[in-house]
């Protein structure tokens, strides 16, 4: 659903480029209801937030004569046009990996992949604490002063290299283990956990998103023909 | 028995299992679950017949460590196996022929015979053997395959391709009778260690696995962590699983093992009874480099004002006024103020969680207070300033080394003159680290790499050494070392502050306490 929720906003996007920012701000609000949908508030609230704030840039610009320095129109509506396809792209990212790989196995992934997945999953916070611990080993050690760091730039990222390095085949090493000894080379298909079956509320989720992107892309083909 | 368990016979009996009723049967669902699961020949017992049983099992890896020669052990269902020794002698060998990841995982060479449930085991492909044996590790936090609970404890019933009817049964049987529900919605990052752990062994055991190996379980627990991995034990133990653990802290196991088996240079060198063990002599147990087999309570020590001695300096050498610290508009502590002299090895205990990390990192100026100050040698300093007159060696190893050899380490960003060269040889020799000078620290085990930390910050020059739980991973003989070692430390004019749960060390070297109850 969340798939075919960024398919539509990337289509209709893509296609309805001509029918201006009023065709990319309908899909935002269909984005930012369909998020609200999920129980994703805060996720949503961000959201609207932002498509907000670019909204009133957008018309102050349009309609008021507003020059910016540093954040330029084009900026603006470039966000503006694109804001549906980040937001139906974080809903997806976002999503549980528990809820990902209960997808793929649905539609046959092989084992390799959803695994992979998995990995790719955990791999990111388990990065981030190394890369504090290791901040806060060569602070202690003494190799993170501004004067030495400054005079052996090289020999710094050899610091800061070498126990990431390590850390990230340990933790290769302990997931593999992990792994093995869970059944992970077991044959034949993964079960899972989460069940999403498609329910009348997901169709008629994927009904809006289709028409939205429909709407929008016929709108902005009728617009070109009239020019 | 929740009532989501009582559903189905499948949940029910995971359920039973696990909360140890009586003439339960083992862990999890051995006779097949009523899902329909594809019950293989591999899961069914013949009567009467041991959980596990080597006989001459021999071991050789093939990169050439050291492994098992001529093991002979038995675990029936419903006993608990201890295997100890020093480190190096073969117990994670043990625990690896019986999950089979030696020689699957590691190759090498096996003789002799495993059997599983009275099944040779060479006969079981490794997939299954998994779901017979489940295996849970040392650092709990690298095992883990998921964000969140039920996906982690899911991960091996959706790995065997069981239905999702059953998946959900098991999951949600293993989360209520390990008492996990409280924690279904937190991010498994932010559970303390020990409940990470919980969570493992819940993941492990979740197929149904009549047998539960473990490989130093403790090795990155804090006490609090060891008693709640303590209590899961004995609710498996109880439903009649066959639990066999490799360890050398013994404190946590005492009233659940029923037998410790001693190894030494990759053999089996005795068996003993939980009495027996027991009653072994202080002078025994340090020649067999043991930990004590019952829990060695944290002594009764003074605060460091009113314990100090003549011998002790006259001027306190650190000193913390009215430190507070707050991460996120929590408060983790405030108003902590102490002080400690040259010549004490002050103990700082507390409950999980109280922030006894975290002040030990403000003390050594890697972390910010909130307010107050932190005082070395009478002057009030900045992070920065305290950074080079306060060493901390953290509990977690894993990043603090950045060199290639044991030597380099030691020697690292100093100038190498025959003094300090003379200084690293001696000090390496006193912890035992002499055969290991030059070997790369991401090759120590993890006993080893704690003692390099120490070692790091005995040569640091440093007037005040910050030690955060040194000997959670350690055997005996190496907690003595560590003891001893902090103890000459303070001798020759240095503060000592550790962190620390392990009685037995405290009783060795520390002179002092100071508790985060009473301090925040």
């Amino acid at each position: 659903m969340k798939l075919v929720a960024l398919v539509c906003a990337i289509v209709g996007t893509t296609c309805g480029s001509a029918a201006g920012p009023a065709g990319a701000g309908a899909l935002a609000v269909v984005a930012l209801a369909f998020l609200a949908a999920q129980g994703r508030w805060r996720l949503a609230a961000g959201g609207a937030a932002v498509v907000a704030v670019l909204g009133v840039l957008l018309a102050l610009i349009r309609f008021a004569g507003l020059r910016m320095a540093v954040f330029s129109e084009f900026h603006v509506l470039m966000f503006w046009n694109l804001s549906p396809v980040f937001l139906t792209g974080w809903a997806l990212v976002s999503t549980p990996p528990g809820e990902l790989s209960s997808f793929l196995s649905r539609v046959g992934a092989p084992t390799a992949v959803i695994l992979g997945v998995l990995v790719a999953f955990r791999f990111f916070p388990t990065m981030r604490a190394a890369v504090s611990a290791t901040a806060a080993s060569m602070r202690n050690r003494g190799l993170a002063e501004a004067g030495s760091v400054a005079r052996h730039p090289l020999r710094t990222c050899e610091y800061v290299a070498v126990p990431l390095l390590l850390r990230c085949v340990q933790v290769a090493d302990q997931l593999a283990v992990s792994a093995t000894a869970r059944g992970a080379d077991s044959p034949g298909a993964r079960g899972s956990y989460h069940v999403r079956k498609l329910d009348a509320r997901g169709v008629a989720w994927m009904a809006l998103w289709l028409v939205a992107a429909g709407a929008v892309s016929i709108g902005g083909a009728l617009m070109d023909g009239v020019r | 028995m929740s009532a989501r368990c009582e559903g189905s016979a499948a949940g029910a009996e995971a359920c039973e299992a696990a909360s140890g009723a009586a003439g339960a049967r083992a862990c999890g669902t051995a006779e097949g679950a009523a899902g329909g699961a594809p019950v293989s020949s591999a899961r069914g017992v013949a009567s009467g017949a041991s959980a596990v049983e080597l006989r001459g099992a021999s071991f050789r890896y093939e990169d050439g460590d050291a492994g098992v020669e001529g093991v002979d052990l038995v675990v029936h269902p419903g006993e608990c196996v201890v295997l100890t020794g020093p480190s190096g002698s073969g117990k994670t060998t043990v625990t690896r022929l019986v999950n089979g990841l030696a020689p699957a995982y590691w190759h090498g060479e096996l003789a002799g015979e495993v059997r599983i449930g009275g099944i040779d085991a060479a006969a079981l492909p490794l997939w299954e053997r998994g779901r017979a044996v489940a295996s849970v590790f040392q650092d709990p936090a690298s095992q883990f395959f998921s964000f969140e609970l039920a996906g982690e404890v899911a991960f091996a019933c959706e790995n065997y391709g069981m239905p999702t009817r059953e998946i959900v049964e098991r999951t949600d049987a293993c989360i209520a009778a390990f008492d996990l529900e409280r924690v279904r919605d937190r991010p498994l990052d932010a559970l303390s260690s020990g409940e990470k752990q919980r969570v493992a062994v819940a993941s492990a055991v979740a197929p149904g696995s009549r047998v539960l190996v473990c490989d130093e379980p403790t090795a990155n627990l804090d006490a609090d962590g060891a008693a709640l991995l303590a209590s899961q034990v004995a609710q498996l133990k109880a439903a009649g699983c066959a639990v066999l653990v490799s360890e050398h802290r013994l404190a946590w196991l005492a009233g659940i093992a029923d037998r410790y088996a001693y190894l030494e240079g990759g053999q089996v060198r005795w068996q003993r009874s939980a009495s027996e063990m027991e009653a072994l002599s202080a002078g025994e147990r340090e020649r067999f480099g043991l930990r004590s087999a019952s829990a060695v309570a944290l002594p009764e020590l003074a605060r460091p004002e009113d314990a100090r001695t003549s011998a002790d300096g006259t001027a306190p050498s650190l000193e913390a006024r009215r430190l507070a610290c707050r991460r996120g508009g929590h408060t983790i502590w405030e108003d902590v103020s102490f002080r400690a002299w040259p010549g004490q090895v002050v103990a700082l205990t507390g409950r999980n969680g109280a922030g006894k990390s975290t002040l030990a990192r403000v003390l050594a100026g890697l972390a910010r207070q909130s307010a107050g100050e932190v005082l070395v040698g009478g002057r009030a300093l900045r992070s920065a300033a305290r950074r080079r007159r306060v060493f901390y060696g953290a509990n977690d190893t894993a990043t603090q080394f950045f060199t290639s050899s044991v030597s380099d380490e030691l020697l690292l960003g100093r100038v190498r003159d025959e003094g300090l060269i003379a200084r690293a040889r001696d000090t390496l020799g006193r912890l035992g680290l002499m055969p290991f000078k030059d070997a790369h620290p991401a090759t120590l085990s993890g006993g080893q790499r704690q003692r390099l930390a120490l070692a790091c910050g005995l040569l640091s020059d440093r007037p005040v050494l910050v030690f955060d739980e040194p000997t959670s991973g350690l055997d005996g003989a190496s907690m003595r070392i560590v003891a001893t070692a902090l103890s000459e430390a303070a001798r020759a004019g240095r503060t000592v502050i550790v962190i620390t749960h392990d009685g037995e060390l405290a009783e060795r070297c520390c002179t002092c306490r100071l508790r985060m109850e009473e301090l925040a």
